[in-house]
């Protein structure tokens, strides 16, 4: 096969991958680099549960190709927080009881995080939370606490900015 | 499923690709649409073209009468811009309701163009601008009107070795507004049943319509403007019994058809409200901006 090199930074570290020209985002970060907080369903960009962040940005992983974000940045649910260090939305997440089965919750979180940190410091109202994650399909139906969580972390974000 | 995916990395090198390849090649920005063609069967290019990454065709340049979108824009920098909140905010309304917030980080406006889907949100808009593509290609550039550009379902009059870099259009006359409206089943994440743009100019002492532009999508084979009905308004006093009879009009030269998502005449229906709404909204707009 028609293999090249693909050189991209997965929260903040290089990595250097082999891949075929038809290979996704999405498929190299679980099969090749092992992010397997990332996940797959419908591949067509519709339910958001394979969101990460390119250059800061929620895009859908599953129909980007890989080869498309050589030299990029891309930031998984793994590079956001861990456990002794959660990301406020994290915190919040786990606080409100937003997370069922969790299956969407790392493409629920990192969609929150791009859009909060496109206006630093905000508070949206419930509409534009649910407008927000709108590309991001809870099949649980637990939006209310997802949406209590999102407006919980903004809050604490926006407060903690302020002390600053 | 087997393609080279090229990276080229000026529009001069893109094209030389593209010639090179035909008729087995294909451009690639966001990917949204083509990666999601290519999964489900419906093309097989054998070389993928990515010109997402092309330099200064992602820029919104504002010069004194008039604005250049590079095609490479994104949904979401159209819905962020400052510039698109006063009269031009058809572009935010129609920009913010494309896909959700990681399909806008991405989707480029030149793609949704070039696609030429009857039911894009971002075409309509442009048509009620009056925009104008700048195309280039193997023979150099080239400028076309989107109304002549779009010819019909998917297609265009764009050769596949040609690229659209940037989309421009005059700024408005004082006493001006815009807007846009789209239906579908659901708030978001939805293609539209029927999308409606509306670009309203009133005389400078009266509340006539000077001017009219309206663009209607997903009621026909391809985005259109209701030209009798924008001609009807010209002179007409702006207010509900006139744009009612503007929205009969535009219904009346729509040509949608039933599928899955509504019916032919639910669809004319919708034209005729929503051609009335927007320009309400036009109108309430352009008094709100001189109060």
């Amino acid at each position: 096969m028609n293999r090249k090199i693909l050189n991209i930074v997965v929260n903040g570290e290089s990595h250097q991958v082999l891949i075929e020209p038809h290979w996704t985002l999405l498929q190299v970060l679980r099969n090749e680099i092992g992010m397997m907080g990332t996940k797959e369903n419908c591949l067509e960009a519709e339910c958001g549960v394979c969101t990460v962040l390119l250059d800061g940005k929620a895009i859908n992983s599953c129909i980007l190709l890989a080869g498309q974000v050589e030299g990029c940045s891309i930031t998984t649910i793994e590079g956001i927080g861990d456990p002794e260090h959660l990301h406020p939305l994290q915190e919040a997440f786990i606080e409100c009881g937003a997370v069922q089965c969790g299956y969407c919750i790392p493409g629920m979180i990192l969609t929150a995080k791009s859009f909060l940190d496109e206006n630093p410091g905000c508070r949206p109202s419930r509409d534009e939370i649910r407008e927000a994650i709108a590309g991001t399909l809870c099949r649980c139906t637990g939006y209310r606490k997802i949406i209590d969580a999102v407006a919980t972390a903004a809050d604490r974000i926006a407060l903690s900015g302020a002390k600053q | 499923m087997s393609f080279d995916l090229h990276r080229p990395a000026t529009v001069t090198e893109a094209v030389d690709l593209a010639q090179r390849f035909a008729p087995t090649a294909r451009y690639v920005a966001g990917g949204t649409d083509t990666v999601i063609q290519i999964n489900r069967k419906k093309i097989d290019p054998a070389h993928l073209i990515d010109v997402a990454c092309l330099p200064g065709m992602s820029e919104i340049t504002e010069t004194a009468d008039a604005f250049a979108l590079g095609a490479l824009t994104k949904y979401r920098s159209i819905e962020t811009h400052p510039a698109f909140r006063g009269n031009l905010r058809v572009l935010l309304e129609a920009a913010s309701v494309v896909g959700g917030h990681q399909v806008r980080n991405i989707a480029t406006i030149g793609g949704n163009i070039v696609n030429a889907s009857p039911a894009a949100d971002f075409v309509p808009p442009l048509l009620a601008l009056d925009a104008s593509l700048d195309i280039t290609g193997p023979k150099g550039r080239r400028s076309v009107a989107l109304r002549d550009f779009i010819v019909g379902p998917g297609r265009t009059n764009l050769s596949p070795v040609e690229i659209v870099t940037s989309i421009r259009f005059a700024k408005l006359p004082a006493r001006s507004a815009t807007a846009f409206l789209k239906e579908g089943r659901r708030r978001a994440m939805e293609i539209s049943v029927v999308c409606v743009a509306a670009c309203l100019t009133l005389e400078a002492s009266t509340s006539r319509c000077a001017s009219v532009r309206l663009a209607i999508g997903a009621a026909s084979p391809k985005a259109f403007r209701p030209q009798q009905a924008e001609g009807f308004l010209i002179g007409k006093p702006a207010g509900k019994e006139s744009f009612a009879e503007a929205g009969r009009l535009a219904a009346e030269a729509s040509s949608p058809i039933s599928d899955v998502r509504a019916s032919a005449g639910y669809r004319r229906g919708l034209v005729a409200v929503m051609v009335e709404r927007a320009l309400t909204t036009c109108l309430q707009r352009i008094r709100e901006q001189n109060q």
